[in-house]
């Protein structure tokens, strides 16, 4: 009952809103309780901001697509050949 | 839970005696400036090709910047911190490429407009071709992260050059604004934006995923 009190206090979109300023650490007080009893009762919305943290986390970018070592030797030789980088 | 400033990968590059030493002259500010490109380097070129799709325009992009950081190192005053500069540069650099493919460029600044103005880009999915996509690097489609990473190429050019900046490459939220010339309200309001969409893009994924997978075991 308590859950579904705190489920219809806030509504699930003004939740997700508060989303960035949850990640900052910037909810009030009171705002922060509220949120943390809804996501209690409301598996959406903890689904939603567990997304919304991994969307925020560069962790997932770490591995993609790594640069291929040549096009950094590319960018030497070319600054070096300008006189900007000395030569090794 | 997020700070708003993160630890500076390029804390190396960005101390006062560094920049000392890249302005000095002679063999010392050459073996600076290699210091510089090695340190920044790949970072730079990420940032960059997640505006434009093909390798060459890339390295192009990126060369270019580091003649403009030599070029405006004796004007650099060191307000700012010099990768944020270095950003800055390449940011130019990228729009003047945009520029240049005509079409690209209406996209760019329209798409800036109307995510502006409306906020909305939901139905805007237009991905971006994934650079050198045929590489063994290319993680796997089927995880959360990979679909995290596949929403960010359909984000419009504005909306991914914040999300890259601010989360990708942990720009604080006044470094991104000073990049892009936008007030850091403006840098807010698009990153959240750009995660909700990034959000809803994997959600709606995951969903046809399991209808996928409903409809192959029925
Ligand atoms: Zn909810």
């Amino acid at each position: 009952m308590k859950d579904l009190f705190y489920v219809l206090y806030y509504p699930c979109d003004q939740i997700r809103d508060f989303a960035y300023d949850y990640l900052e650490g910037k909810l009030g007080l009171m705002t922060g309780l509220r949120f943390r009893q809804h996501l209690k009762g409301c598996p959406e919305c903890q689904d939603y901001i567990r997304l919304y943290e991994m969307a925020a986390d560069p962790k997932q970018f770490a591995n993609e697509n790594p640069i291929p070592p040549e096009f950094i030797d590319h960018t030497l030789k070319f600054l070096q050949e300008k006189g900007i980088v000395g030569e090794e | 839970m997020r700070g708003e400033e993160g630890s500076d990968p390029f804390a190396e590059v960005n101390a006062p005696e560094f920049l000392a030493r890249l302005v000095k002259g002679g063999a010392e500010s050459q073996k600076a400036f290699g210091q510089l490109v090695r340190v920044t380097h790949d970072r730079f070129l990420a940032f960059v090709r997640r505006s434009l799709s093909s390798s060459d325009e890339c390295q192009e992009v990126v060369q270019e910047m580091y003649l403009a950081v030599h070029k405006g190192l004796s004007k650099f005053e060191g307000k700012s911190k010099l990768t944020t500069w270095m950003y800055s540069l390449a940011h130019y650099k990228i729009c003047d490429k945009l520029a240049e493919k005509d079409r690209a460029h209406q996209e760019l600044t329209e798409s800036n407009e109307a995510v502006l103005i409306t906020g909305d880009y939901s139905d805007s999915f237009d991905p971006v071709t994934p650079w050198d996509a045929s590489a063994d690097h290319v993680l796997a489609r089927s995880s959360v992260e990979s679909l995290i990473v596949e929403a960010v190429k359909a984000l419009p050019p504005l909306a991914r050059e914040i999300y890259q900046l601010r989360d990708v490459d942990g720009l604080s939220g006044e470094d991104a604004a000073a990049v892009l010339e936008m007030p850091p309200v403006n840098v807010r309001v698009q990153l959240h934006r750009a995660r909700k969409f990034i959000v809803r893009y994997v959600q709606e994924k995951m969903k046809d995923k399991s209808v996928q997978r409903g409809a192959s075991r029925s």
